[in-house]
């Protein structure tokens, strides 16, 4: 073994038994596991729904409509040389036995899908299910108990599960696209009775072609695209079922910049307190021989060899943690998700070495300069202070290697330029409650004003502990609730009598029956109908042109809103101006909700203009009413008269509510009316609790990493905290003070950081969930009881517990040796 | 092989200044010091508290650059040499001994000892700090590490490791200062035995009267001059 590796290898040996140096390890441990984990699962997610959009698609090019396509433009696809394929998706239950589940039904024509395979199991000789079959997503198979041959019932007929369904492109757009699909053939569409006119469901066209002709045919439909009409193609961005997705990822990336972060400070800090530890031992180096060169590549290959460990280590635990919040989001996801890119698994790697080397070359370059003449005079070793823009260059470099592998530098910019001024903000008042706090314990303390004294001299480190402390608790107390408590709290302050099932696509031919199914069960219902509409006029000029940029944002103005007619006003709206009409009216006459006509600038007595399924109609505003959006019950931006829209082809829409012994009346409803939609608002709640939770879980492990990384920073530079006092103390001893004096002064200082830390954690934690409450969810806040006593006492007992494990008690005599070396 | 100046001496110093910045103007400690040494002299450099004592110490042994003047160390001019130049060179002629021992903790005696010698590259370390560390009559300690080890016990380390290169000159920095009157003088024996042993030129300062009357020569740096002190 050459002397330098026998060398390196003592010196590594021996540096495992010091803080700084175990904090440097697992710091960088953690930021390439973090890395890691974050560059597969992003790749993985991408190259699942964003990248391969030509498989998400189906098809080179998708027009979608809430109604179905006109065959205009099949002839215009044709002649512009595309082929092309229709697909009618829209939910429904699927009843077997006496299970049943609201699954995205998809109706499809051969050849399907235009670009991109379906995968089944077993696997099919046909591009698509033959007429009486199905194929259904596993989701559907174990919530219905379903097996391959089974018989499941869509509307009026029966399908028999010819396959389970693996993966599938076109899963539609929307929240559709991630709910338990099954494909049938088009010619089961008629026999199953649920699309008539006026139906909700997506029609889609699917196009393929040469470059050159898709190019030209989607300019084409852009240049002539009819108001229900959306085009996605492969030049977006983001198309069909991209954007849960790609924000979820957003969210995930942007939560581990708060870990990568305090990894990068806490490898910096102790990188800074490893050379300082460093210093004697290389000016004795220097002073037996070694050459400064050899010395710079001596501590570059301790750094190396620990990155290669680490890298190794970390990429393993990143793979590991990877493969299980994978699964946790597997469950969830449409189709399983494919396989990252190779190059991905060494991210974490290539990071780590960055940061260790980019923030490890200025401390170990001064290394190297250490005056080896302070070995004569027994005071500190100092290293000359060159090399700043040496260091400024590292971390300009090191933040466009962070920023980028982030690939949101913007949002990734602004979130760090937040949390270093709200770090600076939270430091500061902390310091501020902290001196104010102490003033009037002093009092009664002997050691009281030493106290004081000591928070006037430690402000900057208790400014950096308290800021570090408070942003880790409240984030973290965030994301806790958040993934927990508040949909909880939202579902605990919904009244009792709130409907939780929505039936749609009742035709008017069955609202008799219907009615009186409900009034048998004793169940309280009230069927709204609906029409289909654009507005396109005010007072008679095109509502468009009169509109600011902001209000042509507004939802109404962009699609066709579901229109209603009432000679009665709902019970649940309340009327804010003006007043219901009675019997006959003179003209049209509309009721407006009161926030869209607040937006708009609409007005009693305006008129506005409507496109219904190609005809003008025009209606006067006679009133304005609010409506709670929230309630579960049927609401409506604008209700007509009867006179006015009856005269249109409805649909009719219901809510009602079910208690857990009526659930079997659901199944029945289904059975006796197979073509209706019941929508179980439950079971959606149910979903979108499952995904805050996997989302809140995924960033909550993230976070507990920051949290690690957070202690570990803490640690260290409470140890570092801790050996100024250690000579604070001695000096008291030696004064006269006992050694449970000076203990008490130190561990009093950390308690009172540590509660404070907690507190305010929690208030800003409790305020952050408030606006929540109110701006998210539109409900009251309410106090979490929990925050306010686990914040103070966890952090608390933190600060005092470690205080308490690395603080040593001295001895008189032991305070006179440390006097003396000082 | 001894190198020597043109005039025979190992160490020779010509009107060596040294000056530091202090706030807006420079603090000299010494302007014009002069001084030789004789191959296996024995010199003490004696003087109070902050007369610059160490800092000659520094320059005479090539660790820090003067101001001004020449240092000659076994017939080379220091002054002419870079970093790397110099360091190559006290490895190879030159050992310390320092006040506070400064044994590197997670090494073993035997360890201590053979790092000068590994960082020379010397196939034959382990053997060569052996044999010293028996000389120091250490050879049971061996496998002690310094939070073992006495501090008279510590101080024989730091000897056998400054000895074990055969140095030419020896430079040593209140090597008693640490120890007790007893341990220290068994030091002083040990110390002065090798010197003689291996006629190795000795530079120390000291405080301590005894220890710089057993040195040949004398010299008093006060007020920035050097001054002989018959023994």
């Amino acid at each position: 073994m050459s002397a330098s590796v026998r060398i390196l290898r003592r010196q590594m040996q021996g540096q495992l038994r010091t803080t700084e140096w175990r904090a440097l390890l697992i710091a960088t441990w953690i930021a390439i596991t973090l890395t890691t984990l974050l560059s597969l699962l992003g790749d993985r997610l991408e190259r699942g729904l964003l990248r391969e959009s030509a498989s998400v698609l189906g098809a080179d090019m998708v027009l979608s409509s809430q109604r179905p396509i006109q065959t205009l433009r099949l002839q215009q696809a044709t002649d512009a040389g595309l082929t092309s394929t229709s697909v009618i998706q829209f939910p429904s239950m699927i009843s077997a036995g006496d299970e049943m589940m609201l699954s995205s039904v998809r109706i499809v024509q051969s050849p399907y899908p235009l670009r991109g395979q379906i995968q089944t199991r077993p696997s099919q000789e046909t591009d698509i299910p033959e007429p009486g079959h199905a194929w259904v997503e596993a989701r559907v198979m174990s919530q219905l108990g379903l097996s391959l041959g089974d018989r499941i019932e869509l509307g009026y007929t029966e399908l028999i599960v010819k396959a389970e369904l693996i993966s599938s492109p076109d899963r539609g757009s929307g929240f559709r696209s991630f709910s338990p699909q099954i494909l049938v053939n088009e010619a089961d569409l008629e026999a199953s009775g649920i699309l008539a006119p006026g139906s909700r469901a997506e029609f889609r066209l699917l196009l393929s072609g040469s470059s050159e002709q898709v190019t030209a045919f989607a300019q084409f439909l852009k240049e002539n695209l009819g108001d229900e009409e959306r085009l996605f193609s492969l030049q977006d961005e983001q198309p069909l079922g991209g954007n849960a997705l790609a924000s979820a990822l957003s969210y995930l990336k942007l939560t581990s910049l708060i870990a990568l972060l305090l990894s990068a400070l806490t490898i910096f800090l102790s990188l800074k307190r490893f050379s300082q530890s460093q210093h004697l031992r290389c000016a004795l180096l220097l002073s037996l021989g070694m050459t400064q060169r050899s010395m710079v590549v001596l501590y570059l290959m301790q750094l190396v060899l620990a990155w290669a460990v680490l890298a190794l280590m970390g990429s393993f635990t990143g793979i590991a943690l990877e493969h299980m919040v994978s699964r946790w989001l597997d469950e969830l996801l449409p189709q399983s998700l494919p396989a990252p890119a190779l190059w991905r698994y060494f991210t974490g790697a290539g990071v780590g070495l960055a940061l260790l080397v980019l923030l490890g070359l200025p401390p170990i370059l001064g290394l190297s300069k250490v005056s080896v003449s302070a070995l004569f005079r027994d005071e500190d070793i100092k290293t000359e202070r060159r090399g700043l823009a040496l260091q400024v260059m590292c971390a300009l470099l090191l933040l466009v290697v962070l920023l980028s592998f982030l690939e949101a530098p913007m949002a990734a910019f602004i979130l760090l330029a937040f949390l270093l001024l709200g770090g600076a903000v939270l430091g500061t008042i902390a310091q501020f409650c902290l001196k104010h706090l102490a003033t009037p314990l002093a009092k009664r303390l002997l050691l009281g004003r030493l106290l004081v004294m000591r928070l006037r001299q430690q402000r900057q480190w208790h400014r950096l502990q308290s800021a570090v402390a408070i942003l880790l608790l409240t984030l973290l107390s965030v994301v806790w609730v958040s993934r927990t408590d508040l949909l909880k709290d939202w579902q605990a302050q919904i009244p009792d009598d709130t409907p939780n099932y929505f039936v749609v696509n009742i035709q008017p031919w069955q609202t008799e029956g219907l009615q009186s199914f409900l009034d048998d069960a004793n169940v309280n219902a009230v069927f709204f109908p609906m029409v289909r509409g654009r507005i396109t006029t005010l007072n008679g000029a095109p509502i468009h042109a009169q509109m600011t940029p902001e209000q042509l944002e507004h939802n109404t103005l962009n699609r066709e809103l579901n229109l209603s007619w009432s000679n009665q006003a709902p019970a649940h709206n309340i009327m804010t101006e003006g007043e219901w009409w009675q019997g006959e009216t003179s003209g049209p006459l509309i009721s407006v909700e009161e926030e869209m006509a607040q937006i708009l600038g609409l007005k009693l007595g305006d008129v506005l203009g409507f496109d219904l399924a190609g005809l003008e109609v025009e209606a006067q505003i006679a009133n304005l009413r609010s409506v709670e959006w929230t309630s579960f019950q049927p609401n409506f931006y604008v209700i007509f008269d009867e006179a006015t829209l009856n005269q249109f082809p409805a649909t009719y829409i219901t809510s009602f509510r079910l208690g857990q012994e009526q659930q079997e009346l659901a199944n029945q409803l289904v059975r006796a009316f197979p073509s209706l939609t019941l929508i179980d608002i439950d079971q959606m709640l149910l979903q979108l609790n499952q995904w805050l939770t996997r989302l809140g879980d995924s960033s909550a492990l993230i976070l507990a990493l920051s949290l690690v990384c957070g202690a570990m920073l803490m640690l260290l530079t409470l140890q570092q905290a801790l050996e100024q006092r250690r000579y604070e103390g001695a000096l008291l001893q030696t004064l006269g003070a006992n050694a449970k004096q000076t203990q008490q002064l130190d561990l009093l200082e950390l308690m009172l950081l540590g509660g404070l830390c907690g507190f305010m954690a929690a208030i800003i934690a409790e305020g952050i969930i408030a606006l929540l409450y109110i701006h998210l969810l539109d409900i009251a806040p309410q106090l979490h009881l929990g925050l306010w006593l686990t914040l103070p006492l966890a952090s608390f007992a933190f600060f005092t517990v470690s205080g308490a494990l690395l603080r040593k008690r001295l001895t008189l005599d032991q305070c006179y040796r440390l006097l003396r070396a000082h | 092989m001894t190198l020597l100046t043109p005039d025979g001496f190992i160490l020779e110093a010509q009107n060596v200044a040294k000056s530091f910045p202090a706030q807006e103007q420079r603090l000299e400690l010494f302007s014009a010091l002069s001084l030789q040494v004789k191959p296996g002299e024995s010199l003490a450099i004696i003087g109070r508290s902050g007369a610059g004592k160490s800092t000659l110490l520094s320059l005479l042994a090539g660790l820090d650059q003067p101001s001004s003047g020449h240092i000659k160390l076994a017939g080379r001019d220091l002054s002419l040499m870079d970093d790397a130049q110099r360091a190559a060179f006290r490895s190879q002629y030159i050992s310390f001994i320092f006040q506070s021992f400064h044994l590197l903790p997670e090494l073993s005696s035997l360890d201590n000892v053979r790092l000068p010698l590994e960082i020379r590259g010397d196939k034959q370390a382990e053997q060569h700090a052996l044999q010293w560390l028996k000389e120091v009559g250490l050879e049971k300690r061996v496998h002690h590490y310094p939070a073992q080890l006495s501090g008279g016990e510590q101080q024989r380390v730091a000897i056998a490791r400054a000895f074990v290169t055969s140095p030419q000159l020896l430079f040593a920095d209140e090597p008693t200062g640490n120890l007790d009157d007893e341990t220290g003088q068994q030091i002083i024996e040990q110390l002065f035995r090798l010197n003689a042993e291996q006629q190795t030129t000795l530079i120390l300062i000291t405080h301590d009267p005894d220890l710089a009357s057993r040195c040949q020569r004398c010299v008093t740096l006060n007020n920035g001059h050097l001054t002989e002190r018959s023994l």
